[in-house]
């Protein structure tokens, strides 16, 4: 089986953001970076799907991203990747069909019986890119699969909707994207870490066109101020049930 | 030389032949061993050789146990010249030492014998009798050779009585009675015996005696009494009470190039000191009566790791010698091979049961390190093969993410000093200022509401005190000490060169702090990686100041408190500190009374939380932190005091599932509610 | 003057709440633009056009009513398809969808198919010199970003609840049309929609989270927690470390430390006061609400709302508050 996992490199979340003096963008310096939480289940995926094939064929990961990406290829090659692409971009567009195309024209011909995106890149939270790949490249597609059967050339997959699931079925070579509770990704042993050093890893130029989405500023959510105390007793209640429709609107 | 001499030199011989090949066998299994350099610092090693070897300082922390054997064992020693003796006359029979040695020193020597034959041959009743109807519990719950340790007992008592009716018999026969003060006493026994018979009994004892003594040599190798012969080169070879700093986990070269195994999964992964301790086991158990793990029904015996670590040995290399250099394993000798040390022998199970408090290398009579086979073999399972419990993710992705074992942010970590005007280094550096000491604060006392209430207090004292210090403030990360207790030694190798990176630019000299996990780390593993500075834990810091007089406290009003504290075990048995907390409880609460739980200073029972354990579920048993809550609560302490950020969790917990109200303090805190003026309540 | 596509989503031949809240929001943006229709798209089996009514209710001016058995089921192929030939026709400027499960698996299909730009999931919309321009939360929520989208059609998903539905009634119009590829013919087939059990609801999924703690007392005053969770109809019950220690509730359901990491978008903390561990695994909620009766409890620090009361007295009208306030909705 030929797989493709495609990756991001996104800065790990348990920090707090500054935005920068001119308001645009995140404050880089300081922080740390990480796979994305749902490309390291996607990767986990693929490498099972392999593993289940009695390990004929490859697990290739390719990642749109600044040169210090070759971090987060590593660490999928350490997990057990075959080999990593990076598509070098020192920074990427906000518009995710630029990046659709730029992934696209590298998985064009890569003859992959599947390719696997986590659901949702954690920073840009666009959740979009894995379904415009597989229009531009034409793939049936299956989002938020939590639940995936492969049998020779046709599969199973469940997705997840709010509080419900669908059970679809497609044919391959497809496209998934990939949601938490899937799997739980392995982490690297020490063998796998020194593994990776040797494995082959491509660095091309990313291209992007026509982008029409971008970002004109960035800011800080108001801090989280200590709690409104609405009162003392359950008289409070109605006034909560208010807030939590009107002001915080998860009502 | 007469017939009887020549029989005797054929049995001398045929029995040092035995024995010749059984010491070169396991010597040869030794070296399945990896290599390892333990000639350095040979005065440290002789002094241990001479304490805990000659003069039995281990054993005898059993008292009544403890006695009898020393007993036995330096009549053994002492007995040994005896040996020699008969050995000789087996091939010279008029052979005596009394032909060599002076009178002045025959005459004790006689004397020796006579009395260490009655004092091996008491200890030696004693404990068959302790054994076989006493039958204390450390005997048993694990499946050890009882039933050779009978035997041993046995034979050696025989020998002894052999011994005597030599010494008995012989004086019956006219041999000189000076120095003979007990074989004298027996001497009426053989009243009603010829001269001719007495002769004949004492030859047949001679016999009897000599045979089982060549009978007993060849007997050792092969059951757990191989210790008479290793235990005290095990002990100079031993760091377990030095050279070196106590419970420094061994050092991993990750960068070495053929490096192809990190832990280990079987036998000859382990260094030949311990497949040594493995021989020199005495499975006396004394290891796993004081394990936390095993006190409240884990499946862990360090016993058993050691009884297994010597069985595997055997079942591999005796399978190995069976095939023979060259030769090719049948399918029932390769499916030997194929197995390991871990999983067929020592489960995951037990070796994540460990809280590496250290309980059960302080106890070892032998110096046996039963806690460098367990970290070993967490290193494979971590290392080489990803298996560890799933609790454990979380943190290690923090630690790798965050430089936390718990997903906090980084910025968040000088919050509680908020208004308390200390300067960060970087501060002090833009300042052009320099600190004395470096107040590590560590991630529980940056993060958890209760700890920071200690690093809070610490604080004050040290402003009282008008210390110059500072904090690494949001520079400071984890230095990885969680990781590398869990067995990832790379994830810690990584953190702490990074903390060493960070302190080494602030050309840090002296790092105070108040838990004993960052202060060992610091003080006792960072020099592995370069990392060079004093480390002082605070409750050594604060006493200091105190004998300085450097902190007013208010020491007159206050109420007679009974005060229990708690020993942590990497302040005590990591790193001797035992006194120091309790001088300056003292020093703070005069009329205070201090009392200790049965079980304490250096057999003070865990708190649970070490060994990486603070990130991971208890499933079987009793809780160990309720375990050893219970026993604070006993003592009828008004309160509990303690001097480290995880027993503080952990004894809280106990104390509070218990239903008591009684307060857990720590010694910063206790200080601190005393200084004047004003005092911080904690 | 411009005119909205809107994608109504349709489950279980049922209109979704967020139906309405995408009507709303491409009413408002029509006004935004100078004033335009809405048209929205209702897809389904057959019978599908009896909803059409009620998306009239909230501004469509016309329906456009996509019915055939080949949509009884979620069929991304064929509506991708359909909705991006109706985009390109180019009487829409904007097309809008529910950035849901089922909307950001649509929304991005269509704009690829036109090579268009998305701005997805959105909590806010204005139109500046004709480009769309929304908030959009980033960096798991930690942050901001406002985007701006030019280009004609511009494709938008709005984020759920970020639009309350407004009733703003048209006379209802429909019209008939037909799917541009064969629904039959669609590679990607939906077998079956498992509606899920509102108490067997995970964790890492539930946009509630109901949480209980020591201040509960016992074991079984956590039905207080299933209760109110039973009323939210999509909540799922969570558990401190003290409580899943004393083997109140199973160690699945911890949450912090050695439990769990949640981030909910309501978590409501019952009876928990907010040691380290605990927070530590769900401060990153979006609104957060504590109930506790220690004013000094940690949690109150990190909580958007609290009531400090007796969690006993406080939970019942809590539950039945909820209730109602769902019903409603």
């Amino acid at each position: 089986m030929k797989i493709a996992v495609c990756i991001k490199r996104v800065p790990v979340m348990e920090v707090k953001f500054v935005i920068t003096a001119d308001g645009t963008r995140v404050e880089e310096t300081g922080l740390k970076y990480d796979i994305n939480d749902f490309d390291l289940w996607a990767i986990e995926a693929g490498l099972q799907l392999k593993e289940k094939h009695n390990n004929v064929g490859e697990v290739v990961v390719i990642s749109l991203g600044p040169d210090t990406a070759q971090e987060q290829i590593r660490k999928a090659m350490a997990m057990g990747a075959d080999r990593g692409i990076l598509l070098k971009a020192d920074s990427a567009p906000a518009d995710g069909l630029a990046i659709a195309r730029a992934l696209a024209a590298e998985l064009k011909d890569g003859g992959y019986d599947l390719v696997l995106f986590g659901r949702i890149a954690i920073d840009s939270m666009n959740q979009m890119t894995g379904p415009m790949v597989a229009e531009l490249l034409d793939l049936p597609c299956v989002t938020n699969v939590f639940k995936l059967e492969i049998t020779g050339a046709t599969a199973r997959a469940e997705r997840a909707l709010e509080g419900a699931s669908e059970v679809v079925e497609f044919p391959l070579p497809a496209l998934l994207t990939i949601d938490d509770g899937m799997n739980k990704e392995r982490l690297p042993s020490l063998k796998g870490i020194m593994a990776a050093k040797k494995k082959p890893l491509e660095i091309k130029a990313a291209q992007f066109s026509d982008v029409r989405v971008s970002i004109t500023k960035m800011a800080l959510p108001a801090d989280r101020a200590a709690a409104r105390i609405l009162g003392d007793s359950s008289a409070a209640v109605p006034e909560l049930i208010r807030l939590l429709q009107t002001e915080a609107k998860v009502l | 030389m007469s017939p009887s001499n020549i029989v005797f030199a054929i049995i001398l011989v045929v029995a040092l032949g035995f024995f010749t090949r059984s010491a070169q066998r396991l010597n040869r299994w030794l070296k399945i061993g990896r290599d390892e350099n333990r000639t350095d610092h040979p005065d440290v090693r002789t002094k241990n050789l001479l304490l805990i070897g000659l003069a039995q300082t281990k054993i005898l922390r059993d008292p009544i146990g403890g006695m009898m054997h020393a007993l036995v064992f330096w009549g053994f020693c002492i007995l040994a010249l005896g040996t020699v003796e008969i050995l000789i006359q087996g091939l010279y029979t008029p052979f005596t030492w009394d032909l060599l040695l002076p009178r002045f020193l025959y005459l004790p020597y006689v004397v020796s014998q006579e009395l260490f034959a009655v004092f091996v041959l008491i200890p030696v009743a004693y404990l068959l009798y302790r054994r076989l109807v006493i039958k204390p519990a450390r005997f048993s719950g694990d499946p050890v050779h009882g039933g050779d340790a009978v035997f041993i007992l046995s034979m050696i008592a025989t020998l002894m009585v052999t011994l005597l009716i030599i010494f008995a018999a012989d004086l019956r026969t006219g041999a000189s009675p000076d120095g003979r003060i007990v074989s004298s006493l027996l001497l009426p026994l053989f009243g009603g015996l010829t001269s001719e018979s007495a002769h004949t009994v004492s030859r047949v004892s001679w016999w009897i005696h000599a045979v089982l003594i060549l009978y007993f040599l060849n007997h050792l190798p092969g059951s757990k009494h191989l210790h008479v012969l290793t235990s005290l080169i095990n002990v100079w070879f031993s760091n377990t009470s030095g050279p070196g700093r106590l419970g420094a986990m061994r050092p991993m070269d990750l960068e070495a190039e053929d490096a192809e195994q990190f832990g280990a999964s079987d036998v000859e992964h382990l260094s030949w000191k311990n497949l040594l301790d493995g021989y020199s086991c005495t499975e006396c158990g004394r290891c796993t009566a004081v394990c936390p793990a095993n006190i409240t029904g884990k499946l862990l015996s360090p016993r058993m790791i050691v009884v297994n670590t010597r069985a595997r040995l055997t079942e591999k290399a005796s399978t190995l010698d069976a095939i023979g250099v060259g030769g090719t394993a049948t399918a029932e000798q390769q499916a030997v091979l194929d197995k390991n040390l871990l999983d067929d022998w020592i489960t995951e199970e037990e070796l994540w049961a460990c809280t590496s408090c250290r309980a059960c290398v302080q106890e070892c009579p032998v110096s046996i390190d039963q806690l460098d086979i367990i970290n070993e073999l967490r290193r494979d399972l971590v290392l080489m093969e990803s298996r560890f419990p799933e609790e454990l993710q979380p943190a290690l992705t923090s630690l790798e993410r965050n430089g936390s074992p718990w997903a906090f942010s980084a910025s968040d970590r000088a919050q509680w000093a908020e208004g308390m005007d200390i300067p960060t280094m970087a501060e002090l550096v833009e300042r052009g200022e320099k600190a004395d000491i470096l107040f590590w604060v560590g991630c529980m006392g940056s993060f958890d509401d209760r700890s920071k209430k200690i690093t809070v207090a610490f604080a004050r004292i040290l402003q009282a005190a008008n210390v110059r210090f500072a904090i690494l403030g949001q520079e400071e990360t984890c230095h990885g000490d969680p990781a590398r207790r869990m067995g990832n030694e790379y994830l810690y190798q990584m953190l702490a060169k990074g903390v060493i990176e960070t302190l080494d630019g602030y050309a840090v000299k002296t790092i105070v702090t108040f838990c004993p996990h960052c202060f060992h780390q610091m003080g006792n593993e960072f020099p592995d990686l370069g990392g060079n500075y004093e480390v002082i834990h605070h409750t050594e810091y604060i006493e200091r100041l105190l004998a300085d007089g450097r902190v007013p406290l208010d020491t007159e009003h206050g109420e007679r408190l009974k005060v229990a504290y708690h020993d942590s075990c990497y302040l005590g048995r990591y790193n001797d500190i035992y006194d120091a907390p309790r001088t300056a409880l003292k020093r703070a609460l005069p009329i205070m009374e201090l009392v200790e739980p049965p079980r304490t200073k250096d057999r003070g029972l865990c708190c649970g939380a070490g060994g990486g354990r603070m990130w991971m579920e208890e499933n079987v048993g009793k809780r160990v932190n309720v375990e050893r809550s219970e026993e604070l609560l006993a003592t009828g302490a008004d309160q509990i005091a303690v001097a480290c950020p995880f027993c503080m969790t952990m004894i809280t917990d106990g104390v509070t599932g218990a239903g008591s109200t009684v307060p857990v303090l720590d010694i910063s805190e206790v200080i601190a509610a005393r200084l004047v003026p004003g005092g911080v309540t904690a | 003057m411009a005119n909205v596509l809107v994608f109504a989503e349709v489950r279980g031949g049922e209109l979704r709440k967020v139906a309405y809240e995408a009507v709303t929001a491409a009413r408002a943006l029509a006004e935004l633009s100078g004033g335009g229709s809405v048209h929205a798209v209702l897809a389904g089996g057959a019978g599908i056009d009896a909803k059409a009514e009620a998306l009239a209710q909230y501004g469509a001016d016309s329906v456009l009513v996509l019915e055939h058995a080949g949509f009884t089921q979620y069929n991304p192929e064929a509506l991708a398809a359909t909705l991006a030939q109706r985009l390109e026709s180019g009487t829409y400027a904007y097309g809008l969808f529910s950035a849901t499960s089922q909307g950001r698996d649509l929304s991005p299909r269509v704009a690829a198919k036109l090579g268009v730009g998305l701005a997805a999931d959105l909590t806010g919309l204005a139109v500046t010199d004709g480009a769309v321009v929304g908030q959009h939360f980033q960096n798991n929520g930690k942050v901001i970003a406002t985007l701006t989208l030019t280009g004609s059609p511009a494709v938008v998903s709005i984020r759920p609840a970020a639009f309350q539905p407004a009733v703003n009634a048209r006379a209802l119009a429909t019209e008939a049309i037909t799917s541009a590829t064969d629904p039959m013919a669609s590679r990607v087939k939906t077998v079956e929609l498992k509606q899920g059990s509102a108490d067997k609801l995970d964790l890492n999924d539930a946009p509630v989270i109901v949480a209980g703690g020591r201040g509960l007392k016992a074991p079984e005053h956590f039905a207080l927690c299933d209760d109110l969770a039973a009323a939210f109809g999509n909540a799922a019950v969570g558990a401190t470390r003290a409580v899943t220690d004393e083997g109140w509730r199973p160690h699945s359901d911890q949450i912090g430390q050695t439990g769990r990491n949640v981030s909910p978008d309501l978590y409501i903390a019952v009876g928990i006061s907010g040691a380290i561990q605990h927070l530590a695994g769900m401060r990153t909620s979006k609104v957060i609400v504590a109930i506790n009766k220690d004013k000094d409890a940690p949690i109150f620090k990190i909580s958007d709302y609290g009531i400090v009361g007796d969690v006993f007295e406080v939970m019942p009208v809590l539950t039945e508050a909820v209730r109602k306030a769902k019903a409603e909705g």
